[in-house]
Formats: C-alpha cells, sequence, structure tokens
C-alpha cells in the first residue's frame, strides 16, 4: 500500500534548479529541469554565467593581441584554439606557414587534443563513478602541460602560435622526450580501456543513453567526436586539410549507435590516432624556418598611415593628404574552421584593412552541443544527465565566450 | 556461453583491479609542494622583471613604450621626459599590475633592448593588491630576486631572441643572443 501511495506522490512535477555551481556541469552550466519522478519531462539549458565578451573585445586588439584572448576560450586546449585564429588571419592574408612551423603546429595541436580527452576522460569517468581512471589520466596530462612549459614557457594558456608560423622553435631534446611519450602513452591508453572498458559497471551506465541517430546529430549540429560516435564521417582534419595533416596518415574513428558507450570508444581511439600523428610529425618534422616572411610582426599598429600623395602645384614641397588610410591586411571577410578536440571551431573575421578585426565571431563546439542536451536527455533518468552532459564534452569558457 | 562465464567468474572486474594493483609497486608521481619543488624550465613566464645591467647597475628600459603598445591588457604604464641636452629618453615612471598581466610574453619578444623579461620565478602569491602592482624599484628588485637563486653564470631568455625565427626580422640588438653575464654583476654591486 505505502509504495502506491508514494507512486500517487510523485505524479506531480518536481523542479530542480541544476547548478550553476554544480560540480558535474563542468563549469557554470545551469539546468532548469522538470522530472516526474526520477525521469526528465523538460530541460531547459541557462548559458552565459561566464561570459566576457571575447567577441567584442577583440574588436579593440590588433590582429596579433587578439590571439591571446583566444586562449582563454577553452581553456583546456588553448593551442587549437590559437591555431584555429592564426589559421583564419593566414587565410584572410592569404600567407602560409614554412613547412617546420606546419608540422610543430600539427603536433601541438594533437597534444593538445591528448591533453583534452585526457581531462574528458578523467572528469567523464568520475562524474559516473570511476575514482580510478581520473588519477590516472591526469598523470599524462601533467607531462603534457610539462612539455608544454618546455616548447613555450606557459602550461594553460601558451599564445604559442603566431600568425604565419610559431613563435618559438622547438629543440631536438624536447622532441625526442615527445617521442619517447609517445611510447607509454599507448600503453596508457590500454591501461584506460582495461579498466572501464569491459566494466560492467561502465557499460550499463554509458551503453543506450544519449542516444542520438546521426540525421539527428547532423540537424542538432554536432561535430567532432559526438558528431562521429553517430557514425558519421566528418572531420575537418581530412575534408578541409589545414597545417601538415595531409601529409600524416591516421584514421577517424567512427562509432555506430550514437550512444555514450560509442563516443567514449570513439574518444579513446582518437587518442591512440593522435599519438600516432605526434609520432609521425616528430619524424617527418623538416628543418628550416618557423616564419614567414609575409608575417605581420606583433607590434604592428591599430590603424594605418594616412596616405600621402604629390599635388599638382609647381611648388615641390607641396603634398597632398588623402582621406584614405594605408591598408595593413586585405579588406574582407573569412570563415576557417579548424577541428578542435571539441568539435569544429571556427573563426569569422570581417576585416576593414586597419590592424585591428572589424568582427570577430567564434563558432564554438560547445555552445552548440549544450544545446543538443534537451534532446538528448527525453525520457532519461536524473543520473543519466550527469552522464550526458560528459559525453557531449562541454567547456563553459568556450559556450559563453 | 562465453560471455556468461565471464560475467559469473568477474574476469571483467578483475582486470581493471590488476592494473590499479599494480600501481602498488610504482613510484608516486606526485611531489609534496611546499618541501619539494618542481624546477620551472627554461622560459617559463613567471614574475616580471627589470633586467639590471651589470655595466651601469641600473635598468636597460630606453622608453620607446613598444612594450606598453603590444600590451594585450594594457598593464603597462611608462612616463618619461627629454633630456634637453642628449634629447634621449629619460624614464620617469614605470609601472606593471602584475594583476591584470596575462603573462603572453609579447612584452620582452617586441623589447628592443632585453630590459624587460617574465623571470622564471613564480612563487609571489600575497594578501594584498599593492605588492604585485610593480613599479621600477619594485622590478629591479624582483631581478635581484630572480638571480640570487638562479644557478648558471649567464642568463638569457629564449624570448629575447626568439630561436629558430629569421635574423632580420629582430631589431639589431637582438640579432644574437646577448646573456646577462651574471658573476661581472656581482662583483660590480659588491
Amino acid at each position: 500500500m505505502g509504495q502506491l501511495e508514494i507512486e500517487k506522490l510523485t505524479e506531480t512535477r518536481f523542479v530542480l534548479q541544476m547548478g550553476p555551481h554544480h560540480p558535474a556541469t563542468h563549469g557554470v552550466l545551469k539546468l532548469y529541469t522538470e522530472f516526474e519522478g526520477e525521469r526528465v519531462l523538460k530541460i531547459v539549458p541557462d548559458v552565459g554565467y561566464l561570459h566576457r565578451g571575447i567577441e567584442k573585445l577583440a574588436e579593440s586588439k590588433t590582429y596579433p593581441s587578439a590571439m591571446t584572448l583566444t586562449d582563454r576560450l577553452d581553456y583546456i586546449s588553448s593551442m587549437t584554439n590559437n591555431i584555429g585564429y592564426c589559421l583564419a588571419v593566414e587565410r584572410l592574408m592569404g600567407i602560409e606557414p614554412p613547412p617546420r612551423a606546419k608540422f610543430i603546429r600539427t603536433m601541438v595541436a594533437e597534444l593538445t587534443r591528448l591533453s583534452s580527452h585526457l581531462l574528458w576522460l578523467a572528469t567523464h569517468a568520475l562524474d559516473i563513478g570511476a575514482m580510478t581512471v581520473f588519477l590516472y589520466a591526469f598523470r599524462e596530462r601533467e607531462q603534457i602541460l610539462d612539455f608544454f612549459e618546455k616548447i613555450c614557457g606557459a602550461r594553460l594558456t601558451v599564445s604559442y602560435p603566431r600568425i604565419g608560423g610559431v613563435r618559438v622553435d622547438i629543440n631536438e631534446k624536447v622532441l625526442d622526450e615527445i617521442y619517447k611519450f609517445t611510447e607509454i602513452m599507448l600503453k596508457r591508453v590500454d591501461e584506460y580501456e582495461g579498466l572501464l572498458t569491459e566494466n560492467r559497471i561502465w557499460i550499463s551506465r554509458t551503453k543506450g543513453v544519449g542516444v542520438v541517430s546521426s540525421e539527428e546529430a547532423l540537424s542538432l549540429g554536432l561535430t567532432g567526436p559526438a558528431l562521429r560516435g553517430s557514425g558519421v564521417y566528418y572531420d575537418i582534419r581530412k575534408l578541409i586539410p589545414y597545417d601538415a595533416y595531409p601529409e600524416v596518415d591516421f584514421e577517424v574513428p567512427l562509432g555506430e549507435n550514437g550512444d555514450t558507450y560509442d563516443r567514449y570508444l570513439c574518444r579513446i581511439k582518437e587518442m591512440r590516432q593522435s599519438t600516432l600523428i605526434i609520432k609521425q610529425c616528430i619524424e617527418k618534422i623538416p628543418e628550416g624556418d618557423i616564419l614567414t616572411e609575409q608575417a605581420p610582426d606583433i607590434d604592428i599598429p591599430h590603424q594605418g598611415k594616412r596616405q600621402i600623395s604629390a599635388g599638382d602645384s609647381l611648388w615641390s614641397g607641396f603634398i597632398q593628404f588623402v582621406d584614405k588610410k594605408t591598408e595593413l591586411m586585405p579588406p574582407g571577410e573569412i570563415y576557417s574552421a579548424i577541428e578542435a578536440p571539441k568539435g569544429e571551431l571556427g573563426f569569422y573575421i570581417i576585416s576593414d584593412g586597419s590592424g585591428r578585426p572589424y568582427r570577430m565571431r567564434v563558432r564554438a563546439p560547445s555552445f552548440i552541443h549544450i544545446s543538443a542536451i534537451p534532446k538528448l536527455c527525453e525520457g532519461h533518468l536524473l543520473a543519466d544527465v550527469i552522464a550526458i552532459i560528459g559525453t557531449l564534452d562541454i567547456v563553459m569558457g568556450e559556450a559563453d565566450r | 556461453m562465453n560471455k556468461l562465464l565471464k560475467k559469473f567468474l568477474f574476469l571483467d572486474i578483475i582486470k581493471g583491479l590488476l592494473i590499479t594493483f599494480k600501481t602498488i609497486f610504482t613510484h608516486p608521481v606526485t611531489i609534496r609542494y611546499p618541501k619539494e619543488k618542481k624546477e620551472p624550465e627554461e622560459g617559463f613566464r613567471g614574475r616580471h622583471a627589470f633586467v639590471r645591467d651589470p655595466e651601469t647597475c641600473k635598468e636597460r628600459c630606453v622608453a620607446c613604450t613598444k612594450c606598453a603598445q603590444v600590451c594585450p591588457s594594457q598593464c603597462i604604464y611608462i612616463d618619461f621626459s627629454l633630456n634637453v641636452e642628449t634629447g634621449a629618453r629619460v624614464l620617469t615612471k614605470y609601472e606593471i599590475d602584475a594583476l591584470r598581466c596575462i603573462f603572453c610574453g609579447y612584452c620582452e619578444e617586441v623589447c628592443p633592448v632585453n630590459a624587460i623579461v617574465l623571470t622564471e620565478f613564480y612563487e609571489y602569491a600575497s594578501y594584498d593588491r599593492k605588492t604585485n602592482y610593480f613599479n621600477k624599484e619594485a622590478l629591479l628588485k624582483n631581478w635581484d630576486e630572480f638571480i640570487n637563486q638562479y644557478k648558471g653564470n649567464e642568463y638569457v631568455n629564449k624570448f629575447w631572441y626568439l630561436p629558430g625565427i629569421n635574423r632580420m626580422r629582430l631589431p639589431v640588438g637582438k640579432r644574437q643572443p646577448k646573456p646577462v653575464p651574471l658573476k661581472k654583476f656581482n662583483a660590480g654591486r659588491d
């Protein structure tokens, strides 16, 4: 009898304001949730708690200075953000970094992908209840951050790439250390898999949770491993190659069912591929320059000088100022995207010829992934909501900008 | 059948437990921070300092204000006066708000005389905001503090001469790595 009464009571809707300081929401994400019993009826994500106005701020900075802002977008994979921004400006200017810089960029981008996926694995497993993987993943992430410190002197906000190349060269000693690390890393990934992949608790918590078919995933705008987990072949590294990706050999792992477990497997396989890419980059890295001749200096002015033309007077000292200013950047607009660890990271830049971007728009994968939470959580339990937030790999610094 | 056997024998769980058991025989990777300290790598971007020139025992800054121009967070404040006789600039005020600094290293990269540097000193947290608002004297004091704990005979920062970049892109004074000799500097101070 008591059982029946409880069921009657739970027919009323239960509203839970989850976040913005919930530890499992990976930052300051707020979810307005309505439950019937423990089943999710409705979820409304609320973003904007970490808004810093980076897009607006970039309009008052010169092109090289605005690059330091992109570090703070997705703060656990700042290297790929920098590369994405630099690539957009390079495409706008029509310049290309030298081959050595391209290989270095590819290598550090894959190191970033590894560190980002390690952090994802650590927190995702911790949310679901596996504590050990958290500690193991942070052990390897620390090594990657140490490499960043050796390369460029900073661990998180690196500001390492530069428009037209990279800032400083990597010496051979560090490359050897990274090469040794890749061999250890492959064994470590096996270790994580040994802890999780066949574990019955892990399987029952992830299989069939947050299923999204390939058509739905496409219409929701998912990118990166979240889309590839549903079996859609979409990887910008392969489709619109940039940097040294056409010269290295790698596979794009795909899932089948599009559930949390497939996305997990997808990312694990991607970690293996990243390690192999780093290995190939170190083997193939050529000697040479790391910055093109046409690259702008970091102290380019905000605005060009006013053009001067000789006047038509007979007086030889007479000059005429024209209202137009000299162009520091070719005017125009560009959208360029790269494959960040979370998904497609795009930069849309409008240039009016001055030293500052007229408009910088960031297409952040996390922001679009948040909009998929209500769809993925349909009919799931409260505990699965946590797993789904984890599997989409959301970073609020990128979503709110 | 095989799956069922695996499930009954808890093979999946045992496989995971074996991995965790193996780590008993490995060394811990953590360090006990206040007692043990991690040496920062060469070129680490830490606390700001003004290089004390070994010859003049003063700062090298020529007040070109380039660092204030490139600073993305605009945390450098410079003021200067003109020496009427020589026409040279004399630095009267140089302040860095380290709490606003984002440690991108653009200032040391753009400095034509290698005057400003982000040293490899990282333990400078304070209880008040004033301590981390460096003026000219504080920046020179930072350099002395850093150099006293620095092992080695000469100091050169990676971002001063940017290895790998075409030399012709850099200002004339920065094309060759010019290390700051430390022994000479110490003798000069005594």
